[in-house]
């Protein structure tokens, strides 16, 4: 047993990788579904979105690349789901050089599903260089800093987009960040000068920087990786309703059972053949799975091997 | 001269976007408007600057044949082809059969989401060979990660429904605590910074001492 233990410490870090590929292939040739809550904060966006009158006008700044889209694509397409479900019209750009391929296919994919018409109901304004001098820019002035859309359309010839002249004239700033400049540089520059009202979703390694912001009231509302991402997916598609007698007072699902009413199902108005997020959950579980298990064992060895001087 | 005239420029445009935190008046806005205008048009020129940094670097290197002179090779085709199917697609560089979305999609997006996966397995290794419980101070590290990461997954509310709960409490308590007085750190020393380099008393940034 000793000497299992100190071969085990010592081992090829390959079968390590061997075994992390099979932790995270196997879920992914057999799917399986499991439940899970939702967080408060990942509630906050979705109710913030809810309460938004048809009609309103969100910005959006969609700043990650190839290597944050599976955590970020799932938040990303579900919540233009949400805002063209509820005739809400988007103004999206982006911080990042290598976002706009990404984003604005998404954009306009989900936009058409819903019926929803370029420059009248949503629109493109690609992406600005400069960092946080960009975000305080288009803080200041929208016009001047996008003179004109992705497609070289002058800003005022978009209904979508003319006569918003600051980010505080959007009702909201739905942040899709994975890093920077993202969450965290929209807070520092313009969050607190303007009073802006403004959710985010980020990466997992990103989100617990951003806690302090939402329970500051800075972000009204926060999704942190994959699992804030199906969490999203799970309101947006599966869970959205209305609770019988208080139609007209957002109480979420559990609450309305909890209070001894009925919780009715909503339909999403468009219904994505996957759900990303929700599949890549049972990745996660059994990757996290792997790992926990590795060092658990990992830690016995090292105390059994320890007293003679193996570490 | 060469020294004075970059600190009395740091001085004036510094004090100006301290001032347009403060001061909404209109005259002000237009003054603060026009400053983020340069600086928008000194970031894109960065890019520019950094394009010919890049090839003055590279292709040297490539024609005297150096060590790894045949990745920069690569490096510098990719570049230069890119930047072609970037310009020959314009406004219509993204549309399915373009040849940039082409690139895009089938090389930038498969290298990119690559070097981020192969963390998945790098972790995996590190998370093996570094996580000993060696000392108090560890130990409660590593119990909670393990919390943490079996708390943000479905199968740790399947285990105990108080998890997610604890999991919840370790992010909004300890973390928000030990983050804030970071962040309170950090804003401190940056206020302290940006002084000294508004009044000129920190100079690197002009490459002097």
């Amino acid at each position: 047993m000793y000497r299992w233990f100190v071969r085990f410490q010592n081992m090829d870090r390959r079968w390590i990788f061997l075994g992390m590929a099979i932790a995270i292939l196997l879920p992914m040739l057999s799917p399986s579904s499991a439940s899970f809550s939702i967080d408060r904060p990942v509630r906050d966006i979705y109710e913030k979105v809810e309460s938004l009158p048809p009609g309103s006008t969100v910005y959006i700044s969609a700043d990650f690349d190839p290597g944050s889209r599976p955590e970020l694509e799932p938040f990303y397409r579900a919540v233009l789901h949400q805002l063209f479900g509820r005739d809400i019209k988007v103004v999206a750009g982006t911080l990042w050089a290598s976002a706009p391929p990404l984003v604005l296919p998404i954009l306009q994919e989900v936009a058409e599903s819903h019926g929803k018409v370029y420059g009248t109901d949503w629109c493109f304004l690609g992406f600005k260089d400069g960092k946080e001098l960009a975000i305080k820019a288009i803080g200041e002035n929208i016009p001047k800093t996008f003179p004109t859309d992705f497609y070289q359309t002058p800003i005022e010839e978009l209904p979508v987009a003319a006569g918003f002249k600051q980010l505080k004239d959007f009702n909201l700033l739905i942040l899709v960040s994975a890093g920077f400049p993202g969450i965290k540089a929209y807070v520092l520059q313009v969050q607190g000068q303007y009073d802006l009202k403004m959710v985010g979703a980020t990466t997992a390694v990103s989100g617990p920087d951003y806690i302090p912001y939402y329970k500051a009231g800075q972000l009204l509302g926060l999704s942190a990786g994959m699992p804030g991402s199906a969490q999203y997916e799970k309101l947006v598609f599966l869970d959205a309703g209305t609770c019988s007698g208080f139609e007209k007072t957002f109480l979420n699902s559990e609450s309305c059972v909890r209070a001894g009413h009925t919780w009715v199902k909503r339909p999403p108005k468009v219904m994505p053949e996957r759900l990303l997020g929700i599949e890549a959950l049972s990745v996660l579980n059994l990757g996290h799975l792997f790992i926990v298990g590795l060092i658990i064992l990992g830690n016995l060895a090292f105390f059994v091997t320890r007293p003679k001087g193996v570490e | 001269m060469r020294t004075t005239l970059p600190l009395v420029i740091t001085f004036i445009v510094g004090m100006i976007m301290l001032g347009e935190a403060f001061i909404p008046h209109w005259r002000y806005r237009v003054i603060s408007e026009n400053m983020f205008e340069w600086g928008l048009i000194l970031a894109a020129a960065a890019f520019l600057l950094g394009l010919i940094n890049l090839v003055q670097v590279n292709l040297p290197k490539v024609l005297r044949r150096e060590t790894d002179w045949g990745y920069k090779a690569v490096m510098l085709v990719a570049l230069v082809a890119t930047l072609i199917v970037g310009f020959a697609g314009g406004a219509d560089r993204l549309n399915n059969g373009e040849a940039y979305k082409w690139v895009f999609d089938f090389v930038f997006i498969p290298l990119n989401a690559t070097m981020f996966a192969l963390l998945a397995f790098y972790i995996a290794s590190a998370a093996f060979r570094a996580f000993r419980a060696r000392n108090i101070e560890a130990t409660v590290l590593l119990v909670a990660a393990i919390v943490v990461m079996i708390g943000r997954v479905p199968i740790g509310e399947a285990l105990s429904e108080r998890l997610p709960t604890l999991v919840n409490w370790l992010m909004e308590v300890p973390n928000t605590a030990a983050r804030r007085a970071i962040f309170v750190g950090a804003a401190l020393g940056a206020i302290a910074t940006g002084i000294r380099i508004i009044l000129g008393i920190e100079r690197s940034h002009l490459g002097g001492d």
